[in-house]
C-alpha cells in the first residue's frame, strides 16, 4: 500500500502530558519546531470573538525570560523563519531554524508556554489590539468580497455553534478585550497537556526527547481544561440566501454546503469531489462555465473544502460573472454543474485527474520540514496518533466514482444550499 | 519558577551547501540542474529571454496574454485534451512573465516529470493561438485586471512606477500592462511576440533527484524544434533621482486603510553593493524587528505590517516601502516612515541590528530553499544574472562578513530620502487636507 509519510516518526509523552513527536530527516541542516495548541476560535464564548487570534499575537511579545521584541529577534537573528496561525479548531506556532539552533527554539516555546502571564502588559495588549484591527481592515474590510467567509459562517452554522463566528472576531469584541481575560485564557489553554510539540528535520528522537524534558518537563499540567461547546448538528443546514450589493467589480456567487468532518471517509470523498468539480482547467466548472458556456471568469472559479475537524466542514464553490453576464445566468449555470455530480457519474478520466492533482498537492505539503511538522501536529492533536497522517493520501486514492456520486447526492442538495451573492452597486449619476 | 532561565547557545553548525549543480548542452539549449536526492517531487522551468521588456509600446501585457493563451490548445490537441493530459500527470502549467524572462514551469512526481516537460514544451513552442481564442483570453485578461485594480495596491503601484520610470517608458508601465494597454493587444501582436521570442532554445532549469531524472531526455523535449541565438544583453538604465519629494494621491473613496508606496530608483542586480544594500534594507524594513516594522506596527499599532526593500532586475532597481495603514493615521505613519528612512541614510546601522540581518539572510539560504520549486527558482537567478554555480556559498559568506561600515555606506549611498516619491492610495476626502498641511512634498492627483 502507498504511504503518504515515508519518513520515520517517534513519539513520547512527558509526565505533564505534553506529547512529543519527532520525524528525523538529515538531508538538509534545517529543523522545524511546531506547537499545536488545542484551542481555537471555537472555544470563544459570546462577546469574546477574536480572542484566540489576538492572544496568538500576544505570544510574540515576550515572556518570563524573553524581553518584548526579543522572540522575533532571536529567531530571525539566528537565521530562522517563524509564524503562527489561528483557525476555528486550533492555534499553531512554528519556526524553521538552521539545526544548530534547535535548543533555542525549544527554550523560546517553553518560556511562552509556561511564562507568558508575568510578561503580559496593558501596553502590549493595546498595541496588538490595534495591529489585529488593522489586520481585519487589510484582509477582510478593505478588499472586494473580502468578508465572504465572515458572512458564510453564520449562514452555515446556527447561533451558539462553535463555528458560527469568525476567527478574526468583531471590532466591538476586540475593543472590549481586557487583560485579565487573556491571562485566564493562557492559564486555561496553554498547558503542556493541551499541546503537541513536533520536531521535523535535522534532529534525532533521543536528542529531542531529552531537550523536551529539560525545557518543558517541569511545567505543570492544567487539570480541568474547559472543552469547546459541542459541534453537534442535527441534520443539514436549511437553504438560505444572502445578497450583498456593494463596491465590487463584478457579480460573484459563493455556494456552500456543510459536509462531513475532516478525517472521515465522507470528507475524503468530498475532497476528491471538490477537485473533480473545481480544481484546475480540467475540472467540470472550468470546462463547462469558463470554457463551454463562457459565463464565468476563468481566474476566479473553484471549489474547495475547509478542513475543519470538530463539526461537518464546509465545501465552498465560487464563480464570478464575465462582463455582460447577469447573476441569474451564472447561478443557473453553477447549479447545473453542481447538480451534475449527482446525475452524471464521474468518469474514470475525471477521477484519475483529481487523484493525480491531490497526490502532487500532498507531496508538496510534506516537501518541507515545516509542512511535515504541521501535518504530524495536526494528526496527533485531532486523531491521537501522528502515524495516521500516512493514511490520508491512500484514502484519497481509494475513493471511487460511486463514493463521489453518493457524497454529492447526500451533501449537495439544493434544499441545504447556502447562497451568497455579491452584486456591483449600480453607478449613480455624477451630481451636476 | 519551573522554567529554565538561561538561554541556550547554538550547537555545532553543519556546513552550508547548495545542491550540486549540473549544466549540460543538448539540442541547441542548456539544461541547468540541481540534485535533490530522495525528493519525491521535481520541478522543471523553461526559461526564455522573452520578458515584459520585449513588449511593444502601447501593447503592454502582450506577454501575459500569451502566457494565458498557451493552454488554449496546441497544434496537436485542443484545450480540454491538453488539460486532461497534463493534469492527469498531477501537473499544472505555471507560465509567468517578469521583466527579464518568460517562464513555463511544471512540477510533478519524479517518474512523471519527463511527460510533463514534453507537454510544457508543446504548449510553449507550438500553441495553437487561434485568433478567436486569443481575443477571448485578451478580453478575460482585461476583466481580470479590472478585478485586480479594484483591490487596494495595484493602482498605487502603477502610479509609483510611472513616476519613477516615466509613463512613456516600458519600465514605467505595469509589468502586466493596464486595462487600456491590454485591451489594445491584438491576436496578431500575440502571434508576433511568440514568433519573435518563444522559439529560441533558452534554458531548462531542473530541480529534483538527478539519479533518476534523465537530463538529456528533458532537454531534448524542451528544445525540440527551436533555433536561433540568444539576443544581446542591453545595459543598465542608470539611477536618476529627483532633488525633491513628490506626493501622489490616488483616490479610493471609503477606503478604511491608506496604501503607502514610497520609493525611488536604485541600481540593477549586478551592482557590487548588492549584499550591503540588501542588509541595509533588512535593517530598515526587512526583518520583523526592522526599524519600520518596530516603530509603525509594534510601537504605534498603525499597520498590520510594513516592509522596505530593494528590488532589482537586469537593467534597473528600485527602493520601496509598502504598507497599509489605518486611514486616520495616514499622515503620522508617513512622517514616521520618512524619519526612519532619513535616519538610516544619515546614521547607518548598528552592530546589533546588522547581526540579526546577517544571520537571517544567511540562514534563509537553507531555510527557504527546501523544495524543488524554490531550488529551481534559485537556479533561475544564476542564469538570468550570469552568476557562477558556487554563487550561493559565496553569497552566504558575503552576508556573514559584511561590516557596519560597508552596510552604513550602502545606506548612505543608495537611500535618497529627499528624492522620494510618495504614493498614497486612500480616501482622498478624508486625508487630503491633512496631507497638504503636512507639507511632505508637492501634492498631485494621480491620473488613473
Amino acid at each position: 500500500m502507498t504511504t503518504g509519510y515515508p519518513w520515520p516518526i517517534e513519539t513520547t509523552r512527558l509526565t505533564n502530558g505534553l506529547r512529543v513527536v519527532v520525524s528525523e530527516d538529515r538531508s538538509a541542516p534545517v529543523v522545524c519546531v511546531n506547537l499545536w495548541y488545542d484551542v481555537g476560535s471555537r472555544h470563544e464564548p459570546e462577546g469574546q470573538t477574536g480572542f484566540a487570534h489576538l492572544f496568538e499575537h500576544l505570544m510574540f511579545e515576550g515572556s518570563a525570560h524573553v524581553e518584548k521584541t526579543e522572540h522575533m529577534r532571536l529567531v530571525q537573528g539566528n537565521g530562522g523563519s517563524l509564524n503562527a496561525t489561528t483557525n476555528p479548531d486550533r492555534t499553531n506556532y512554528f519556526e524553521t531554524m538552521p539545526s544548530e539552533h534547535l535548543e533555542l527554539a525549544l527554550w523560546l516555546e517553553a518560556d511562552r508556554m509556561g511564562g507568558l502571564v508575568p510578561a503580559l502588559t496593558q501596553e502590549t495588549l493595546d498595541n496588538q489590539r490595534e495591529v489585529v484591527k488593522n489586520e481585519r481592515r487589510q484582509r477582510y474590510e478593505n478588499v472586494p468580497y473580502g468578508d465572504a467567509w465572515l458572512r458564510l459562517l453564520p449562514l452555515l452554522y446556527p447561533q451558539g455553534h462553535p463555528y458560527h463566528h469568525s476567527t478574526i472576531g468583531s471590532m466591538a469584541d476586540l475593543n472590549a478585550a481586557d487583560l485579565d481575560t487573556f491571562k485566564r485564557f493562557h492559564q486555561q489553554y496553554y498547558a503542556p497537556n493541551n499541546a503537541v510539540l513536533t520536531v521535523a528535520g535535522d534532529a534525532g528522537p533521543a536528542e529531542v526527547f531529552a531537550l523536551a524534558e529539560k525545557y518543558f518537563g517541569a511545567l505543570d499540567p492544567v487539570s480541568s481544561i474547559p472543552p469547546a461547546p459541542g459541534g453537534h448538528l442535527t441534520g443539514p443546514a436549511a437553504a438560505v440566501r444572502e445578497t450583498v450589493v456593494g463596491n465590487v467589480p463584478a457579480a460573484r456567487l459563493y455556494l456552500s454546503h456543510r459536509t462531513h468532518q475532516f478525517g472521515t471517509a465522507g470528507y475524503d470523498a468530498i475532497t476528491v469531489l471538490a477537485t473533480v468539480l473545481g480544481n484546475g482547467r480540467g475540472s467540470r466548472l472550468y470546462q463547462r462555465l469558463a470554457d463551454g458556456k463562457r459565463i464565468a471568469q476563468p481566474d476566479y472559479i473553484g471549489a474547495y473544502g475547509v478542513d475543519l475537524a470538530h463539526a461537518p466542514a464546509p465545501l465552498i464553490i465560487t464563480a464570478t460573472a464575465k462582463d455582460g453576464v447577469d447573476v441569474e445566468t451564472l447561478e443557473a449555470g453553477l447549479a447545473e454543474v453542481v447538480d451534475s455530480l449527482v446525475t452524471e457519474p464521474v468518469t474514470g478520466e475525471e477521477l484519475s485527474r483529481a487523484k493525480a492533482l491531490l497526490t502532487t498537492a500532498w507531496w508538496r505539503q510534506v516537501s518541507t520540514v515545516g509542512g511535515r511538522a504541521d501535518t504530524l501536529g495536526r494528526y496527533t492533536t485531532q486523531f491521537g496518533d501522528p502515524s495516521t497522517a500516512a493514511y490520508r493520501l491512500p484514502q484519497w486514492l481509494a475513493v471511487t466514482a460511486d463514493d463521489v456520486t453518493e457524497a454529492a447526492a447526500l451533501t449537495l442538495k439544493p434544499e441545504s444550499r447556502i447562497t451568497l451573492a455579491y452584486l456591483p452597486q449600480e453607478k449613480t449619476e455624477e451630481p451636476a | 519558577m519551573t522554567l529554565i532561565a538561561t538561554r541556550p547557545g547554538p550547537g555545532e553548525a553543519r556546513p552550508y551547501a547548495f545542491p550540486a549543480v549540473q549544466r549540460i548542452a543538448v539540442g541547441g539549449g542548456t539544461v541547468v540542474a540541481a540534485h535533490l536526492p530522495g525528493q519525491l517531487l521535481a520541478t522543471a522551468i523553461l526559461l526564455l529571454d522573452a520578458g515584459a521588456a520585449r513588449e511593444t509600446a502601447g501593447r503592454e501585457g502582450t506577454a501575459t496574454v500569451l502566457a494565458k493563451s498557451l493552454e488554449e490548445g496546441t497544434k496537436t490537441r485542443d484545450s480540454a485534451a491538453y488539460a486532461l493530459a497534463l493534469e492527469g500527470l498531477g501537473a499544472e502549467l505555471s507560465p509567468s512573465v517578469d521583466w527579464d524572462t518568460f517562464r513555463v514551469g511544471v512540477s510533478a512526481s519524479v517518474p512523471l516529470l519527463a511527460g510533463a516537460v514534453r507537454l510544457a514544451a508543446e504548449a510553449a513552442r507550438t500553441p495553437k493561438l487561434d485568433p478567436a481564442d486569443v481575443t477571448r483570453v485578451r478580453d478575460d485578461e482585461v476583466t481580470a485586471l479590472r478585478m485586480d485594480w479594484a483591490q487596494p495596491g495595484p493602482r498605487a503601484d502603477a502610479a509609483l512606477r510611472a513616476d519613477l520610470f516615466g509613463a512613456a517608458e516600458r519600465y514605467g508601465r505595469p509589468l502586466h500592462g493596464d486595462p487600456t494597454s491590454v485591451a489594445a493587444v491584438s491576436a496578431e501582436d500575440v502571434l508576433a511576440f511568440h514568433e519573435s521570442w518563444m522559439l529560441r532554445p533558452g534554458v531548462l532549469l531542473v530541480a529534483g533527484d538527478l539519479d533518476t531524472l534523465d537530463l538529456r531526455e528533458l532537454g531534448e523535449a524542451a528544445f525540440a524544434g527551436t533555433s536561433g541565438e540568444p539576443s544581446a544583453a542591453e545595459g543598465p538604465l542608470g539611477v536618476p533621482v529627483r532633488d525633491h519629494r513628490r506626493t501622489i494621491l490616488v483616490d479610493r473613496p471609503g477606503s478604511v486603510q491608506s496604501s503607502l508606496r514610497i520609493g525611488h530608483r536604485a541600481p540593477e542586480r549586478a551592482t557590487p553593493d548588492y549584499v550591503a544594500m540588501t542588509l541595509a534594507a533588512t535593517v530598515l524594513g526587512g526583518a520583523f524587528t526592522s526599524r519600520l516594522n518596530h516603530l509603525i506596527r509594534e510601537v504605534k499599532g498603525y499597520t498590520y505590517g510594513i516592509r522596505g526593500s530593494f528590488a532589482m532586475t537586469r537593467r534597473f532597481g528600485r527602493f520601496e516601502v509598502a504598507a497599509g495603514v489605518q486611514t486616520a493615521v495616514t499622515v503620522p505613519a508617513i512622517a514616521d516612515t520618512l524619519g526612519e528612512i532619513a535616519r538610516t541614510q544619515l546614521d547607518g546601522v548598528t552592530e546589533g541590528e546588522l547581526e540579526v540581518a546577517r544571520s537571517w539572510r544567511a540562514g534563509q539560504l537553507s531555510v527557504d530553499m527546501q523544495t524543488p520549486g524554490s531550488i529551481a527558482g534559485a537556479l533561475g537567478t544564476l542564469v538570468v544574472h550570469g552568476l557562477p554555480d558556487d554563487y550561493y556559498a559565496t553569497l552566504r559568506r558575503d552576508y556573514l562578513s559584511a561590516t557596519v561600515e560597508q552596510v552604513s555606506a550602502a545606506a548612505a549611498a543608495h537611500l535618497h530620502p529627499a528624492g522620494l516619491t510618495l504614493v498614497i492610495e486612500g480616501d482622498a476626502g478624508a486625508i487630503r487636507d491633512e496631507l497638504v498641511a503636512a507639507d511632505i512634498g508637492e501634492l498631485i492627483d494621480a491620473d488613473l
